[in-house]
């Protein structure tokens, strides 16, 4: 700011409180739509919602095997049954780990030693991604992150898995 | 800051005379309720133009949610109503939108009727102001079909039959609106609401720009 | 404004080099107390607006807008109103001389004279005079419109009882049943009375058991005898069963109160 007093005139008094007025009616008008437009975003997922996946856990080998299953999912007004898949195998830990099918490269599908070329590796047909046993991406191929895996839990000796979460060891 | 954004636009696209244009002229003393209070009757448009400024607003924010299609419009609207936060405010602002609109509407033509307002040379605004009134009764109308409850769905056919009682072109005018000789379902439900989102805003704005452009050519009619 | 050979543009463009001033005009020196419109007046205006809005939205707050439940083409009960802007006209086709045979009127001829004259006003009413009592004809025209409509609009809207039209279509909120399928009263409930009265009792061809002021001996009588358009024998079973279908309505009333 400089030094000299600089009085203000009259019009720009005006054209001040003319902002201020119109500030406020723009925020008046605007602040529910826009509550209502974000609310998605300020939506907080529960979370704990676990399906029954349908295997048994006696029945996961160290080969990684497909597994489908349905759940009930409420999109806004919208209720229908969804169904999910997964790739399920007892690593060496014997810690059970289900797989999102998904290829982090572009969304496609992938599948387990879906090339003959690569034996014991996720292949995704769209781009040759390919990833480890262990879901990590094989380096050089497009894939840059290794495969989600899903929130798991055991009820009654049944696997029940639960939301999508990114590989975290990796 | 702000004045070397403006200058740099002045500079391409000389926005000053556009802007003088639009905010610069007069405005005499019988219309300003500083002088004389009774003037507050021409605030009567421009509160209208604001209500319909708000209906614009909410109704672009409502088709978020809302889906045009009888098995989900409900739900749609009842989701909307209890599970979105502010929402119901925002559908109430669209819903008593409609009915303040047509008041202040009906108290701006009243103000323009009784005054003379519409003699010469000023003919062709009323008759714009007129073919505005028609437009928002028929987004009243087409409005309330869309939630498709009871309410909606009865005073909607009502409407239709009406419309069918016109002698000659009476059931092709159903059929149009409607989109099915007999039944008021889901081709009605999109029909109605592609002329309430689309088709007559379209015409409202049309009409609006008119009715303003001649407001500023022919000024403001004087004191009585 | 400069013109021809010295006129300076900005590059290639059409656009004038030389500024017009920023400073708008000073409407001082106009004639009566004239004001300008930017930023003086709109700053009224805008608070008017600003105080318009205040109190719309308190209306938006203290009324929520209403929605009755999803529209069921089979509910004959159901009486059917426009809103309350169409309510005139709604009106004025109960009268017989808009009706009938003589629906045209109703419907084309005095909405049509009322509409077109309002939007050929200008040309019906063209004297010079623009004071109301220089042309008592247009004046008194409108005046009668206008009565004619506030009267039409307001003995359509009281014969209305707002209140309990608004608690009998109260929306069903989906998922959220009241019905107790596994009340032994259910089995008889779907058997006889749902047809008319709806899976969740919401009413349809008969109207809703929701809210149902009858005891448990009435509605055992009607589901029996029957009732104003009710036909009789609507019921054919044991007694055991009809008291546990009598049992079953009070008691899914109770839960829909709750």
């Amino acid at each position: 700011m400089s030094d000299e007093k600089r009085q203000v005139s009259r019009r720009q008094f005006l054209n001040y409180t003319l902002t201020g007025v119109g500030g406020f009616m723009a925020a008046g008008l605007l602040i529910s739509p826009v509550r209502m437009a974000i609310d998605p975003v300020l939506k907080h997922d529960e979370g704990g919602d676990f399906a029954n996946a349908g295997i048994a856990i006696d029945d996961i080998t160290a080969d990684p095997q497909r597994i489908d299953w349905t759940i009930d999912q409420v999109d806004g007004w919208y209720e229908s049954e969804v169904t999910r898949s997964a790739w399920v195998y007892r690593n060496d830990d014997d810690e059970i780990v289900a797989f999102s099918p998904i290829c982090k490269h572009l969304g496609c599908v992938v599948s387990w030693e879906g090339n003959d070329d690569y034996p014991d590796q996720y292949y995704c047909p769209c781009h040759d991604g390919r990833y480890y046993k262990n879901g990590v991406n094989v380096p050089g191929t497009p894939p840059l992150q290794p495969l989600d895996v899903y929130e798991q839990e055991e009820r009654d000796g049944m696997l029940f898995l639960g939301k999508i979460q990114p590989h975290e060891e990796a | 800051m702000l004045q070397k954004i403006y200058d740099w636009i002045d500079d391409r696209i000389d926005i000053t005379p556009i802007w003088r244009d639009i905010a610069d002229h007069e405005v005499p003393e019988h219309v300003n309720p500083a002088h004389h209070f009774s003037a507050f009757v021409y605030c009567f448009g421009g509160l209208t133009f604001f209500v319909v400024v708000i209906q614009i607003l909410s109704g672009m924010f409502l088709t978020m949610y809302y889906v045009p299609d009888i098995e989900n419009a409900w739900q749609s609207v009842y989701y909307l109503q209890t599970e979105v936060a502010h929402a119901q405010i925002v559908r109430g602002m669209h819903h008593w939108g409609a009915s303040v609109v047509i008041v202040m509407l009906l108290l701006h033509t009243l103000r323009v009727f009784f005054q003379g307002a519409y003699k010469k040379p000023r003919e062709l605004n009323w008759m714009v102001g007129v073919l505005i009134f028609f437009v928002m009764l028929g987004l009243g109308f087409t409005g309330y079909l869309l939630p498709w409850d009871n309410k909606a769905y009865f005073a909607t056919q009502v409407g239709l039959e009406i419309a069918e009682q016109v002698p000659f072109i009476g059931e092709a005018l159903k059929t149009l609106l409607a989109g099915d000789a007999t039944i008021v379902g889901a081709q009605t439900l999109t029909r109605f609401f592609a002329i309430h989102v689309f088709f007559l805003p379209g015409a409202l704005f049309a009409l609006l720009a008119v009715h303003f452009i001649l407001i500023r050519r022919q000024g403001i009619s004087g004191p009585l | 404004m400069h013109k021809g050979k010295g006129m300076k543009f900005v590059g290639d463009s059409r656009i004038s080099a030389n500024k017009t001033s920023k400073i708008p005009k000073d409407y001082s020196e106009y004639p009566g107390r004239t004001e300008a419109f930017w930023p003086n007046f709109l700053l009224k205006e805008w608070l008017a607006g600003a105080v318009f809005l205040v109190g719309f939205l308190c209306l938006v707050l203290a009324h929520p807008s209403p929605l009755e439940g999803m529209a069921d083409p089979t509910d004959a009960a159901y009486i059917p109103l426009p809103d309350w802007y169409f309510l005139f006209l709604y009106e004025l086709l109960k009268y017989q001389f808009a009706s009938g045979n003589w629906i045209i009127i109703g419907i084309l001829v005095i909405p049509g004279i009322a509409f077109g004259s309002l939007i050929l006003a200008p040309f019906l009413d063209n004297g010079p005079g623009r004071r109301p009592r220089q042309r008592p004809v247009a004046v008194g025209m409108m005046l009668l419109a206008l009565v004619s409509c506030i009267w039409l609009t307001y003995t359509s809207a009281e014969h209305v009882d707002w209140e309990t039209r608004a608690e009998q279509n109260k929306p069903i909120p989906p998922g959220e049943s009241v019905v107790d399928q596994g009340h032994p009263g259910y089995a008889a409930y779907e058997n006889s009375c749902l047809s008319c009265h709806g899976g969740e009792l919401e009413g349809g061809a008969g109207p809703t058991l929701i809210g149902t002021e009858h005891t448990k001996e009435e509605i055992m009588d009607i589901a029996v005898n029957g009732t104003g358009a009710m036909p009789a024998d609507q019921f054919q079973g044991s007694d055991e069963e009809l008291e546990q279908l009598a049992d079953f309505i009070i008691e899914t009333n109770e839960a829909a109160a709750e």
